[in-house]
């Protein structure tokens, strides 16, 4: 049980381990709850794929003395709502209120977490709704593109090869027994909550005691780690073939990084040069504005607890495959010989250290901000440090960076779209 | 933490709004234009859609691919927008940096190049978006409905136009109607941020003061008439799941009963933010066509919604079908909710429920200036951005009597058109 602040962040652990991040943001009568629990689908057994996703989602399916008709009945009455779900490498959950809301939201937020129900019957129609939407991406070449990538760049058994969502036969074997179990890897010590609103960050912080000190699990917390992947070696292709589409979605995976790697900060600024500033980077401006293949053609790369994919991604019609799987090649085998230039690289400073205001207006956005710094340990001060730490990249880093996880020789691409 | 909207009119007909807001050091710039697919003749439709992407084309001061690196160098975000009423596009920047949004849009209302390789070049980048949509079987759905929902009005066709309109369509066309439309006198400028409205105020004066007002406009005569009986559609093709799209012809946001249509589609599927950006926070589930549609194991998931619009549209209904059931099951799940409320009207507890979800979704929406602006724009462009703030009041001067009443006199078998996605893979 501890208390730091930083400027106007206070930094508060319960003694059961949850941390707490309160800020105060006066600019609208509003708040904004946001949470996490390193708890994912990465330590689901595959044959029950889906089950952190499922148990996340089920949490306001009853909770408590609460029905799944009495929460919604209650928050959404007052205009504001809770939320929960389950991802790869964490489970996230949220709240949005009048600021004068705040306690029924974390008295609510709390019973989820602590003591969900799992209605059987709400288990049933949840278990509807996801097949229903299992089957639609099934049907969406965005996602059959990225299932595919991902099951050709790690082995069978790494949580990054398969998809969080489960498969149709998974999510069908799941029973509420497993929902339950699965749920008892919650632990506080796992956990960390951000309140950011018009609020008094030190009654927040008495809320937050009474309605979560309960929290107290038999077993000790066992967080997510997932392991590093074999090195990609040569190309691989899947095509996947889609009736009654018009337009192919393509992509290029390599292996990304951690957040926690020592050049983290040259890679993510060598990702927005390369599909990210402006109208997706270089990949944007050859792929769309030049060739005007696509309408969006971008990279993006997934640096967390794990080292997940580093993507180029464009949707194309399908006779310039091809030709637009070429010009992603190109550009990015041009990138990794000759880095980034002296201006791309300014660009890209100017733009990260000038978009932190924009990024912190609002309560949601000031809310993710703090929970991403607490998962990474990046320290309070991490906003304030912020402009130091990306002016002190430099062009090296960068291309550095581009040289060592970009290729052109191992890499996968899949596509899918018409036949 | 509200202040007030200082509207100022520029000499060349321009109206500019200004609002204040200081809870965080940023800025947002939007301009406005009267002008969207409601503007296109039968040919040309995808025009406005297609001026919008070459504004960001370049201009003689800022070249194709400028302007983006230009707005990021400034720590800046921007986009642009075309609806059926109208198109806007926005410049959000650290509030020191906003000069720089004025700067962009004076230029590009006028000196927009539309070189003749860069139109060809954005064909097929738009036919590609075009295409990225006709990948979702609710497109094939929506735009089924929508064009046998209007039989005259240009709402009958998607914004991001026809293929072969988009194929046929030329440089001269496309510079035709920017000089058409893009004028300061069919044009809004919306600032809201922290600044000082006075300083801001000249600043804007000095960008736009000297651009010269253009000819009176050309005005939509078009006028979709009375519906005299329900129209159906069905499409066929491969798809995951049938779908259910049932559209109403709905008066306009300047009549006297769209607040109350807005509490009817609280009723159904809760309030939600009235922009195209959303927002809010979710508040369908405690709604009615949620334990109608869904809880009960009909529909996957289920929807209503009102779009603000300058002439008559449509009040819509919507669902996915669970697995096995059949789409006519959900157009009568979907329309005995309807009748309920023509027969019953709604509960004083739900009419209370609409005015705070209402009032929460203003405040969530008031965080962020950028969504500010967006409302101020969307409003005034429609009829005026003082609905923003009576908007609540209107919603709160609305009966349970005055629901069932605009429930009974729009939402009738006659004023319908039902679209069914019936999923075939032989198609």
């Amino acid at each position: 049980m501890s208390s730091a602040s930083n400027s106007s962040t206070l930094r508060h652990v319960l003694p059961n381990g949850m941390v707490a991040l309160i800020r105060r943001n006066p600019g609208a009568p509003t708040v904004s709850v946001r949470g996490e629990l390193r708890v994912g689908a990465a330590l689901e057994p595959p044959e029950l794929g889906g089950l952190a996703v499922f148990t996340g989602a089920a949490l306001t399916r009853g909770a408590g003395e609460r029905s799944f008709h009495q929460i919604v009945a209650e928050t959404e009455g007052l205009g504001c709502s809770v939320s929960a779900g389950g991802g790869t490498q964490a489970s996230g959950f949220s709240g949005k209120a009048l600021a004068e809301d705040l306690p029924l939201i974390l008295e609510i937020l709390a019973d989820m977490l602590i003591r969900p129900t799992f209605p059987a019957a709400e288990v049933e129609r949840l278990r509807g709704q996801f097949l229903t939407g299992l089957r639609e991406s099934e049907q969406d070449t965005g996602y059959r593109a990225s299932i595919a990538a991902r099951a050709m760049l790690y082995p069978p058994g790494h949580p990054f090869s398969r998809p969080s969502s489960g498969s149709l036969d998974s999510v069908a074997a799941i029973t509420r027994d497993d929902l339950a179990r699965f749920h008892r890897r919650y632990h506080p010590a796992l956990s960390s909550i951000a309140v950011v609103g018009d609020i008094d960050p030190p009654a927040v912080v008495a809320e937050l005691e009474r309605h979560f000190a309960r929290w107290q699990p038999d077993a000790p917390p066992e967080p997510v780690s997932i392991p590093d992947a074999p090195h990609l070696v040569g190309v691989r292709r899947d095509d996947i073939a889609m009736p009654g589409k018009v337009q192919a979605d393509l992509i290029w995976a390599v292996h990304g990084l951690r957040r926690s790697a020592p050049d983290y900060y040259g890679a993510m600024i060598a990702n927005m040069i390369l599909g990210q500033l402006g109208m997706g980077g270089r990949l944007g401006e050859q792929v769309r504005e030049e060739q005007g293949m696509a309408y969006y053609c971008y990279s993006d790369f997934e640096a967390d607890l794990g080292a997940g994919p580093w993507v180029a991604a464009a949707g194309v019609s399908p006779e310039n495959i091809e030709r637009a799987a070429q010009a992603i090649l190109a550009e990015i085998e041009l990138f990794r010989q000759e880095g980034p230039t002296d201006e791309e690289l300014d660009d890209a400073r100017d733009y990260l250290t000038g978009s932190l205001v924009i990024g912190l207006e609002t309560s949601d956005g000031i809310a993710g901000s703090l929970l991403g710094i607490e998962r990474h340990g990046l320290g309070l001060d991490y906003i304030e440090r912020y402009p130091a730490i990306i002016a002190a990249v430099d062009r090296d880093q960068v291309h550095a960076a581009a040289q060592k996880y970009l290729s052109t020789e191992s890499y996968v691409l899949s596509v899918a779209g018409p036949v | 933490m509200s202040t007030p909207v200082i509207a100022h009119t520029l000499p060349n007909g321009m109206l500019v709004l200004l609002k204040e807001a200081h809870g965080a050091p940023v800025a947002t710039s939007w301009i406005w234009y009267r002008v969207g697919s409601r503007n296109e003749p039968a040919g040309r439709t995808g025009i406005s859609h297609w001026v919008e992407h070459m504004l960001f084309k370049g201009t003689p001061q800022i070249p194709a691919g400028h302007l983006d690196r230009l707005v990021a160098r400034n720590g800046g975000v921007f986009n642009g927008f075309t609806w059926i009423d109208y198109t806007a596009y926005y410049e959000t920047l650290p509030a020191d940096r906003i000069a720089l949004g004025l700067q962009i849009e004076a230029d590009r209302m006028v000196n927009a190049l539309f070189e003749a390789e860069e139109v060809d070049s954005e064909r097929t980048v738009i036919i590609s978006e075009l295409e990225g949509y006709a990948n979702e079987p609710e497109t094939w759905l929506d735009e089924a409905v929508k064009a046998a929902a209007f039989t005259r009005h240009p709402y009958r066709h998607p914004v991001i136009g026809y293929k072969e309109d988009l194929e046929a369509m030329t440089r001269d066309d496309l510079y035709g109607h920017y000089q058409t439309f893009y004028m300061p006198n069919n044009a809004v400028l919306v600032l809201v941020g922290d600044f000082d409205s006075d300083a801001m105020l000249r600043m804007a004066e000095e960008s736009f003061g000297q651009l010269p007002a253009g000819p009176a406009l050309p005005q939509v005569r078009a006028a979709e008439p009375e519906p005299q009986g329900e129209r159906r559609v069905t499409v066929r093709r491969p798809g995951p799941a049938a779908y259910v799209q049932i559209g109403y012809l709905a008066p306009d946001c300047r009549s006297p009963d769209f607040a109350a249509l807005a509490v009817l589609d609280s009723a159904l599927s809760g309030a939600k933010s009235l922009t195209f950006m959303g927002g809010g926070s979710q508040t369908n589930r405690s709604a009615r066509l949620y334990p109608a549609l869904v809880e009960s194991g009909i529909a996957a998931s289920a929807w209503s919604g009102l779009t603000p619009s300058r002439d008559p549209y449509l009040f819509e209904l919507g669902a996915t079908a669970s697995e096995g059931v059949d789409p006519a099951a959900v157009e009568a799940a979907l329309i005995a909710e309807v009748t309920k409320i023509q027969q019953d009207g709604i509960a004083e507890s739900e009419l209370a429920r609409a005015r705070k979800q209402m009032r929460a979704q203003v405040a969530y929406g008031s965080e962020s200036v950028t969504n500010q602006a967006m409302q101020l724009g969307m409003w005034e462009t429609l009829d005026s951005y003082r609905r923003v703030d009576t908007l609540l009041d209107e919603l709160a001067a609305v009966s349970a009597e005055d629901v069932r009443r605009i429930a009974q006199t729009y939402l009738t078998e006659r004023r319908r058109t039902v679209g069914h996605f019936v999923p075939d893979d032989a198609a």
